[in-house]
């Protein structure tokens, strides 16, 4: 049966080759290789439970009273966006697990894809011949981030629609364009009727499928390149060392592809995310408190709100204030991420190929980087909650952002220059014991 | 190494899983509930999760396999040859200078025509930003539609008000206050009415509802980044990113006894943008 | 790994010292003994009035310096009702912040106290509401939550930061912060009487702001929002989307992390 199915194949295609050294295909195995597969099979189970909740969801702002399931709401008008998710959660079966399990899904797909980030980052799997996949991924990030952001406008509901007022009032702030593009982009002046439509395509179509194209770039580039490794044992920088696709790493694989849903669909159905029944339909005139983004937004909320009460007027133009953390902030973030392979080229003047990836400890000045640029943004993420630490500690939040704004700058000096000395002193120790050979890598 | 022991335990997992599905049917069928699907999904999918990988772990090893890899460059002959085959037709295009000049201009053309239908996308801002539908005389109702008169206002009272007939109106919300007896009114006089005052309740910094108001230190609050204004200092803000006060809205009382504004805002509500200064 | 564990060390430390030290602001500077608010088993109005609230708030009611005068802010006995029904008062020291606790009276002596200061104090203001929940309308009641109330308390009750009042204050304060309780032990005529009270730093919202159907709408929904229901599964306490981003982390990453270990590490054989 096999075979006929492959001659029928190769008659036609002519593949054989190529399905044999697929088949074939060597991966190296260290569980930290599999991050970016958590976030691969993330965007599965998002497309699977992102079609079901299309078929039902509704992308219009006009209005009707609400007479569904959910008793509090019973005479309140809200917008056909609102309800249609409401009846999604109350009154289609398994609507509220399949809700709940694609939100839940795309928190994780941010969080793996950081951590994937972080240990590229680490290990300098990035250098030559990998800078390409490392633009790719960090592209497919930032629709990662834009795409979260647009799902998680579309219930139309008070806490997200005061997320849109905010990006709203941040395009607002770009100087010269910024008034038309906030127009142009809403569709009028805020909250015009278009967005949540617009919204809608972005987010089941155009990024979806930009995401779909890059991670097919993403994979292929591995292929081609073939994956990187922990130097010791066998392996070399002109070999790749470790099991094969078929049948044991498909197996694994399609185990972690199982293990991964399994974890969502438990939290989709016990842990609630996103309670758009409390939060009610979005009233421009409301606002609801804490009022936070998901936490892939929450560096940017963060910077917000630790930016001191500063804006640019001169000669009766204004540049304000959201544009700098806002605009400016991540503008430098993602340009230096995606110069960064260069940048450091450029520095070590190292312009060689590598395929044996390093222990951070072994480049102490990047990794003193890594860390100090991580908690800064760590510290930006933690004061987007600046208001619940207060109200849990009882401190006046003023004083929490005082503190926030003093670590955003100690504590990145401190874990920069504490990494670069553990890792100084732990490559010293090594060293120490002459005649000794050069220890191995923790590579399992 | 084949033991019955991992055999069975791969089964079992296999196991959960075909009853956890059986169960989620069951209880799909009964009318669903919630925790019991994430449950018990979790579990089917968790099942099959754990079979797999135990069985590659423990019956599919083959032990390491090396592959050796094309180390990149390698095909440098070839690069040669890309540069001139696409030279060569590109001198072929070239040389018809007089033609490849009129493709250019057509297709620059059509790109800068494609580029109209971005003007579609929405009404363009034109004074837009500098006005709300507040005007003389207009009187301020309530979410309900309903008109305000000043006794609805106790001292320390608060209410969010809209002009009338425009309760949908977004950057026209505004925040009516009575202060307490004793505290000096802000703003100039003909801006209050019977002891109330009005400020927009657009946030200056990115406008979200400054819906929060603090009787004790007579402060609004806006919960998106933590601004404060103070109310007694004609609402300027005095902690948080917010750069602006407020602005106000000059009240009245019509000769029905409703509370109305006498006038649009003096100046734009709401956040920052380039050419604020022009209004 | 040690870099890791160094700073999330550190971090655990910063963490536990400001709790620790928050922990002790709270305590008052010194033991401040007068009045002895013990149990007591009077139910004269009077007798716990001269005894128990008098010292900081004058006998006619009139404030002193510990206490504020009753009178002035017109919020009636609704108010008085209030603070008592609510532990919030009395005070062991004038300086304490006024919070949430046991209360201290029954129910008995709580009445006869507000009976008192009804018909012996001069005081002004909102009556002790009466409630009649079934004319109340479920989604009028969210609607003027959400506009009049949510700003503070929160969609999901869960109360709020509102700032320490704008001004610089030294880093390490003393100064509590002013918070927006959550409501999820307000009873509905406490909550009733907060809306037309207005107590602490709450607006008033008087009895001309509202009708009485309003009123009973909002307390009913608040009694609604209030119940430990939640479809969706565990509420991790309504933060929003921070515990639910900390979720994705701690929970969710964390166990697939726990997995690929486990799928990634050889099986000895
Ligand atoms: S929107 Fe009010 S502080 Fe940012």
């Amino acid at each position: 049966m096999v075979r006929k199915v492959v001659t029928w194949v190769d008659d036609r295609l002519g593949a054989s080759r190529f399905t044999r050294d697929v088949l074939a295909k060597v991966f190296p195995d260290h569980w930290s290789f599999l991050l970016g597969e958590i976030a691969l099979y993330c965007f599965v189970i998002l497309v699977l439970t992102g079609v079901f909740l299309s078929f039902f969801f509704e992308p219009s702002v006009a209005e009707s009273v609400y007479r569904g399931e959910y008793e509090p709401l019973q005479g309140v008008v809200v917008s056909d966006a609102y309800r249609s998710v409401m009846d999604l959660s109350f009154e289609v079966r398994a609507g509220m697990v399949m809700r709940q399990i694609h939100h839940w899904a795309a928190l994780v797909f941010l969080a793996a894809i950081v951590v994937h980030l972080v240990r590229i980052f680490f290990t300098g799997a990035y250098r030559r011949p990998r800078e390409i996949n490392w633009m790719i991924g960090l592209t497919l990030l930032t629709l990662a981030m834009f795409n979260g952001f647009t799902g998680y406008s579309l219930p139309d509901d008070l806490l997200s629609g005061t997320g849109l007022r905010i990006a709203y009032s941040i395009a607002l702030s770009i100087p010269v364009i910024g008034t038309w593009m906030a127009f142009l982009v809403f569709g009028g002046e805020f909250p015009a009727e278009q967005i949540i439509n617009r919204l809608f395509v972005i987010h089941i179509f155009i990024i979806p499928v930009l995401i779909a194209g890059l991670l097919t770039a993403h994979m292929a580039l591995i292929w081609r390149q073939k994956h990187t490794q922990f130097p010791g044992g066998r392996r070399r920088e002109e070999n790749v060392v470790g099991e094969r696709l078929w049948p044991t790493y498909a197996a694994k694989s399609m185990g972690l592809f199982f293990g991964v849903f399994g974890i969502l669909a438990l939290l989709g159905g016990l842990v609630q995310i996103n309670p758009i029944w409390l939060y009610g339909p979005f009233k421009p005139a409301q606002v609801p408190s804490p009022a936070q983004p998901d936490w892939y937004m929450g560096w940017l909320e963060g910077a917000l709100r630790l930016f001191p009460a500063w804006e640019i007027t001169t000669f009766g133009y204004e540049i304000p204030n959201p544009f700098f953390p806002a605009v400016l902030l991540p503008g430098i973030t993602f340009t230096l991420l995606y110069l960064w392979p260069f940048l450091e080229a450029f520095f070590t003047s190292d312009h060689k190929p590598h395929h044996l990836l390093d222990r951070p400890r072994d480049r102490p000045m990047r990794t003193a980087l890594g860390t100090a640029t991580l908690s800064f943004y760590f510290i930006l993420f933690a004061a987007a909650s600046n208001d619940l630490l207060a109200k849990w500690l009882r401190v006046p939040v003023e004083n929490v952002v005082v503190a926030y704004q003093i670590l955003a700058f100690a504590l990145p000096l401190a874990t920069g220059l504490g990494t670069y000395l553990i890792a100084k002193s732990l490559t010293k120790r090594e060293a120490e014991p002459p005649g000794a050979a050069p220890e191995t890598a923790r590579t399992s | 190494m084949k033991t019955p022991a991992q055999t069975k335990g791969i089964a079992a997992a296999f196991g959960v899983s075909v009853l956890s599905s059986i169960g989620l049917a069951v209880v799909y069928v009964q009318g669903g509930q919630t925790q019991l699907e994430g449950l018990l999904l979790g579990l089917a999918l968790g099942g099959i999760s754990v079979g797999l990988v135990m069985w590659a772990k423990h019956l599919m090893s083959e032990g390491e396999v090396v592959e050796a890899r094309e180390v990149v460059p390698l095909q440098t002959d070839e690069r040669e040859e890309v540069a001139e085959a696409y030279e060569h037709g590109a001198e072929e295009i070239g040389r018809r200078t007089f033609l490849s000049k009129w493709l250019a201009g057509a297709l620059g053309a059509l790109g800068l025509a494609a580029l109209f239908p971005i003007r579609s996308l929405g009404v363009g801002p034109e004074d837009s930003l500098f006005h709300t539908a507040w005007r003389p005389g207009t009187r301020l109702v309530k979410a309900d539609g309903r008109p305000v008169r000043p006794s609805e206002l106790p001292p320390n009272g608060v209410l969010t008000v809209f002009p009338e007939n425009h309760t949908h109106d977004a950057d026209s919300q505004t925040m009516v206050i009575r202060l307490p007896t004793g505290d000096q009114i802000p703003g100039p006089d003909e801006f209050s009415a019977e002891g109330l005052v009005a400020f927009s309740k657009i946030c200056t910094h990115a406008g979200c509802p400054v819906g929060l108001y603090q009787t004790q230190t007579r402060q609004l609050f806006c919960p998106c980044h933590q601004s404060a204004f103070d109310v007694l200092e004609h609402a300027k803000p005095v902690s948080g990113p917010a750069t602006r006060p407020l602005p106000q809205l000059p009240l009245g009382v019509d000769n029905e006894g409703f509370v109305i504004a006498t006038s649009d805002y003096p100046e734009p509500v709401g956040p920052g943008f380039w050419d604020r200064g022009r209004g | 790994m040690k870099v890791f564990m160094t700073a999330i060390a550190v971090v655990v430390a910063v963490g536990a010292g400001i709790i620790v030290w928050n922990a002790y602001s709270d305590r008052p500077a010194e033991p401040w003994l007068p009045p002895a608010v013990v149990r007591s088993d009077s139910t004269d109005g009077k007798t716990l009035y001269m005894r128990d609230c008098a010292w900081c708030h004058g006998a006619e009611a009139q404030g002193t310096g510990r206490g504020p005068n009753l009178t002035e802010r017109a919020n009636g006995t609704a108010h008085i009702d209030y603070v008592l029904s609510t532990g919030r008062m009395p005070l062991d020291s004038p300086d304490q912040p006024m919070q949430r606790r046991t209360p201290i009276y029954t129910q008995e002596q709580i009445d006869a106290l507000v009976q008192y200061a009804e018909q012996q104090l001069p005081i002004t203001g909102p009556a002790v509401p009466e409630l009649n929940t079934t004319e109340a309308d479920l989604g009028l009641g969210n609607q003027l939550y959400q506009v009049n109330c949510a700003a503070c308390h929160a969609s999901t009750g869960i109360g709020g930061a509102l700032g320490g009042g704008g001004e610089s204050l030294p880093l390490i304060s003393r100064k509590a912060a002013i918070l927006a309780p959550d409501l999820f032990e307000a009873t509905p005529k406490e909550v009733a009487e907060a809306i037309l009270a207005g107590p602490g730093t709450m607006p008033v919202f008087g009895p001309e702001t509202f009708t009485q159907r309003e009123l009973d709408s909002i307390v009913d929904y608040v009694g609604r929002l209030t119940e430990p229901h939640n479809p969706g599964g565990w509420s991790m306490g309504r933060t929003g989307p921070w515990s639910e981003g900390a979720a994705a982390w701690l929970i969710g990453l964390t166990l697939m992390i726990i997995l690929i270990m486990w799928i990634g590490t050889r099986s000895t054989e």
